[in-house]
């Protein structure tokens, strides 16, 4: 192979900040030849996007290179003065962040800002660097790109405004790509969509591409090879199959591990790493990752392992282990490296035993719920002109202990209708029931204790917990407004959700600014459980976290659902993390439940069209699998839930649609005991018999109203 | 948009109209005739209710309000006893020079303030941006009448740079202009009050912006620093300013009034000064009325402005 792209070696950088300083990039070497795309996986804060940050000269202030070079070809990039260095950005090397909307300027058109740099760099008048802004607009195949250039971010979506940040990355022809996180923010759909544009300009243009991300499913299909960085270090290094098949690291192991798989079997607990990853200002001696590894001895504490192993597969480990953790208990039947979740001390540590899911009628029903939102215009008088479908029509039913997941692209009103489970909004049409009763009918007094029976989990474990609040009076405050027991009463049932969620007893005396964002997400669900409700609803509780945190919230929540035999509703755009956590799940497509069944059903025999291409977009951490997938699944973006299609709403995305499509709303139909779908051409043969009315619902069991 | 412009002026119309009705009812309360004022406080109750009659004081309170309303419309703001004119014509004369103080002023606060904020944003927590800080707040905490005498002290008694105040040669807007060494003190008071508060939202909004995305990306383009900062930054920062700016306006009316008067240079702010000495309250009145419509107008402009500025603001 030539000479590459692009080369860094033993690169080290430091931050200084008023009160200490911080090393995030810890002698790093790797190298990335022409059409070559390299995988750098880690966690946030594990340095990957400063290294990126370092190689285009941008560190924050006080942020400087101290040990190493980064080669751009034969050209030294250390030390080159700022007024060179300029030459080289967004000319030789360019970058796309990864959130479109706060990277690109709100007050400037797209034409300008991608025309930019071609001006910049290329010295062209204002209209060749348009022509050439209209050219790579095309490229990244942006839909009527001509009309789109006097267009502003805010007028496009998501997964458009990305395609024009890649467009501006592109404009110059790079020799280096640096892909900093380019499809996290965005719907696993439209995710697949950036990812095959990536995939298909790499290829055309022969770049050398960094592919930074924190996804081992992204990289998987995508890169030859693929770095693991953990708290500053590359701590693994290997051709991707390699990687995936014999890890030799054990963060390596874990992180994979850690992540719910589709195929996986839900029963099994994720294996998780226990702790936080180090403080970079304080990092520990030895082997960084040692505090949390559960191969740690002596020596790894005291000396840190250097890189090494055969040229091709390298990694940083005093006691390496040998391949994937999964497959070595699948072979031999034991979890031999499972990490279990500390073993709660509260006396509900007895598990219930399985959930027993026949007898009683169903805890909570939802039957034909509507909600609209108004889209009002005028200015003096509001008039409604319009309506945002939110929920259209949805009827679905939860029994006790039982766990049913929501998933859909944003915007699906997966959220809506948990707002709707639980009281917070109210039905513009159709029931919410629960136990038999509307209770959130009810008024005052009544209502107030009603709302008790269901409790909420939100996303984002910063902003809902009350920052002035400490733990104790976050967690006693829905027990003092129910008015349940006495002051020592609510204590000690705090103290006992503390131990639950696994959080030690002096928290309860502190902030949730103290706390990391998986501890506040323990905070977050010890608080919806204070009022011990029937039902919880837990609205996407993990996607705000990093991936080994996840898994053991997600462990954690598992075994909470078991133990209280709790009913709850998960929502969540990861249809792995629901398949893991419920047992059985809905589709919803546009305020529409487009198919329900168990994860199995959805999983291995979807029978709408929009599951199987849900799934088919989903990244999946196995090279073999991801290279075997090429081409979009799915096309287009959710159309405006203002005015959604006639018929069925899936239709204009749908590869199967045809006329009647258009013409007809598809009726639920049965296609397994509790699995059912909405589609006139569905992938599996429905069962011989009349389609269901349309408020009746799994297994069979009364649509008695 | 025109319909949004439409319907905001009709709004403006409402405001200004409850505006003045509060303020005519207040000032009748206080004070129902002017007779007093005209023939003096010795005159006798005769004298005063034949001067009512004459003049429509006695009519009912909502009568006389509408037959001023009738009076608005056709620009008719009543008459100065006092002053012999009619307040109409007294304005005429004094808008002008006042309009140039307050725009002078507003036009060289920005040109200090918008640099400087950004120039404090970009180089936060050092020395320069700590002293600017201290000066701001100093500026800041000061009346404009105490920063007029310092500087009237500094550059007008003791440098002798500057006249100490106005001359009377100044009659018109015009002159005003072309006087620009009278004039310097009293816009440079004014100005300074405002470059505190401008250049401290300027500051924090430029640091937000700052740390936006998109000025790392604007870097990783290969901008220069400057290139970044006139062509990114300068844009989205300013959008508060701009609400800010609006919002000063009227107030920048109530500034006039102390530094015109220490200045002595006749403007809308010493004519109103002197109607309250002198109780001539259709003067008080129709100041208080120029006030609510420049507050009404500002906010619109601001507004407008606003949506001009930022693509993502859309007003109908």
């Amino acid at each position: 192979m030539a000479a590459p792209a692009l080369k860094v070696e033993n690169l080290s950088t430091e931050i200084r900040l008023s009160r200490a300083t911080v090393q995030p990039v810890g002698n790093v070497s790797l190298e990335i030849g022409e059409g070559e795309t390299l995988g750098l996986v880690g966690e946030s804060g594990c340095g990957k996007s400063m290294l990126g940050l370092s190689v285009l000269g941008l560190l924050p202030t006080g942020g400087h290179v101290t040990e190493g070079s980064i080669k751009l070809g034969d050209k030294e990039l250390v030390g080159l003065p700022e007024r060179e260095l300029r030459r080289i950005r967004g000319n030789d090397i360019a970058m796309i962040f990864q959130d479109s909307l706060s990277s690109l300027n709100p007050t400037k058109s797209i034409g300008e800002q991608v025309s930019e740099p071609v001006r910049l760099h290329r010295g062209v008048s204002r209209k060749e660097a348009l022509d050439r802004a209209l050219e790579v607009l095309e490229l990244v195949g942006l839909p009527r790109p001509r009309e789109r250039l006097s267009d502003y971010p805010h007028q496009l979506s998501g997964g458009l405004r990305q395609r024009v940040m890649i467009a501006i990355a592109l404009a110059c022809e790079p020799r280096v790509l640096l892909a900093d996180e380019p499809t996290t923010a965005l719907d696993v759909t439209i995710q697949a969509q950036i990812l095959s544009v990536l995939d298909d300009l790499e290829q055309r243009l022969g770049m050398a591409t960094l592919l930074v991300t924190h996804d081992m499913g992204v990289v998987a299909g995508r890169s030859r090879r693929i770095n693991v960085m953990y708290a500053g270090r590359i701590v693994e290094t290997a051709p991707s199959e390699e990687l995936f098949s014999s890890m030799r690291h054990p963060y390596t192991q874990s992180l994979l591990g850690s992540i719910p798989r589709l195929e996986s079997d839900p029963g099994r607990p994720l294996l998780s790493i226990p702790g936080l990853p180090p403080d970079l200002t304080d990092p520990p001696q030895g082997c960084r990752f040692a505090p949390r590894c559960q191969f740690a001895t002596d020596q790894c504490r005291a000396q840190e392992p250097p890189l090494s192993g055969d040229s091709d597969h390298k990694f940083a480990c005093w006691h390496p282990v040998d391949g994937p953790a999964v497959a070595v208990s699948a072979s031999t039947g034991t979890r031999v490296s499972v990490t279990r979740e500390p073993a709660p001390a509260g006396p509900a540590a007895t598990v219930a035993g399985p959930v027993v899911q026949n007898g009683a009628g169903p805890l909570l029903e939802v039957v034909n719920a509507v909600r609209e939102y108004p889209v009002t215009a005028g200015t003096m008088l509001k008039r409604k002109v319009n309506s945002v479908k939110a929920v259209s029509d949805v009827t679905l039913q939860v029994r006790a202990g039982e766990a049913v997941g929501l998933v859909g692209e944003s915007g699906c009103g997966k959220t809506s209708l948990g707002k709707l489970i639980v009281g917070i909004e109210k039905p513009d049409g159709g029931q919410i029931r629960i136990a038999g009763e509307e209770i959130f009918r009810k008024r005052g007094g009544e209502l107030r204790r009603a709302r008790r029976t269901v409790q909420m989990m939100f996303q984002d474990p910063y902003g809902s917990l009350d920052p002035r609040m400490r733990v104790r009076a976050i967690l006693r405050e829905p027990l003092q407004i129910q008015g349940v027991g006495s002051t020592r009463e609510q204590d000690d049932r705090v103290r006992g959700l503390l131990s639950e969620v696994g959080l030690p007893l002096n928290a309860l005396e502190r902030y949730p600014h103290e706390f990391s964002g998986g501890q506040r997400q323990r905070i977050a669900l010890a608080r919806a459980l204070t009022l011990e409700p029937r039902i919880m609803v837990a609205d996407e509780p993990v996607s705000a976290l990093d991936v080994s945190i996840r898994s053991q919230v997600l462990n954690l929540m598992k075994r909470l659902q078991t133990e209280r035999n709790m009913a709850s509703v998960v929502i969540s755009h990861d249809l792995a993390v629901v398949k893991y956590l419920a047992d059985r799940i809905g589709v919803m497509y546009l305020g529409k439940l487009v198919e329900v069944g168990t994860g199995d059903d959805i999983y291995r025999r979807p029978a709408h069209p929009y599951t199987e291409a849900l799934i088919k977009t989903i990244p999946v951490p196995d090279p073999a699998v991801e290279q075997a997938k090429r081409g979009v699944a799915i096309r287009g973006e959710l159309p405006s839930p203002i005015n959604p299609p006639s018929g069925c709403r899936f239709r204009t995305r749908c590869p199967l649609a045809q006329e009647i499509c258009a013409q007809v709303e598809p009726p639920m139909r049965r296609f397994g005991q509790s699995h059912q779908a909405a589609c006139h051409f569905p992938l599996q043969t429905p069962e011989p018999e009349l389609p269901l009315a349309p408020s009746g619902d799994a297994a069979g069991s009364a649509s008695g109203h | 948009m025109l319909g949004y412009i439409v319907r905001r002026l009709i709004t403006a119309v409402i405001v200004v109209l409850g505006v003045t009705a509060v303020s005519f009812a207040i000032l009748h309360f206080l004070s129902p005739t002017p007779a007093y004022a005209v023939l003096g406080t010795k005159a006798t109750h005769a004298a005063v209710v034949s001067w009512n009659k004459q003049h429509g004081y006695d009519r009912p309170e909502i009568v006389q309000f509408f037959s001023y309303l009738g009076n608005l419309v056709q620009l008719n703001f009543g008459y100065s006893y006092k002053l012999n004119q009619s307040v109409a014509a007294l304005f005429n004369e004094d808008v002008g020079r006042s309009a140039y103080l307050s725009g002078a002023a507003l036009v060289l606060s920005l040109i200090i303030a918008v640099p400087l904020g950004i120039a404090q944003a970009v180089k936060r927590n050092s020395p320069g941006d700590y002293a600017a800080t201290a000066i701001n707040f100093t500026l800041y905490s000061m009346p404009s009448f105490f920063l007029g005498l310092i500087l009237i002290q500094l550059f007008a008694l003791d440098l002798n740079i500057f006249p100490v105040g106005v001359g009377d040669n100044i009659t018109t807007a015009w002159q005003a202009i072309t006087h620009p060494r009278q004039l310097c003190l009293p816009i440079v008071t004014l100005a300074l009050l405002n470059v505190a508060s401008f250049s401290r939202y300027m500051r924090s909004s430029a640091l937000d912006e700052l740390a936006q995305d998109y000025i790392r990306l604007a870097r990783a383009k290969g901008l220069s620093e400057r290139a970044v900062l006139f062509r990114h930054l300068l844009r989205n920062a300013s959008l508060p300013v701009i609400t800010l700016v609006g919002l000063s306006i009227p107030t920048l009316l109530a500034g006039n009034l102390l530094i015109e008067y220490l200045f002595n240079y006749s403007g809308l702010g010493l004519l109103f000064y002197n109607a309250l000495g002198n109780e001539d309250y259709n003067i008080l009145l129709a100041y208080v009325l120029v006030g609510a419509i420049l507050t009404v107008l500002g906010n619109l402009i601001a507004d407008l402005a606003i949506a001009t500025a930022d693509p993502r603001v859309r007003l109908d």
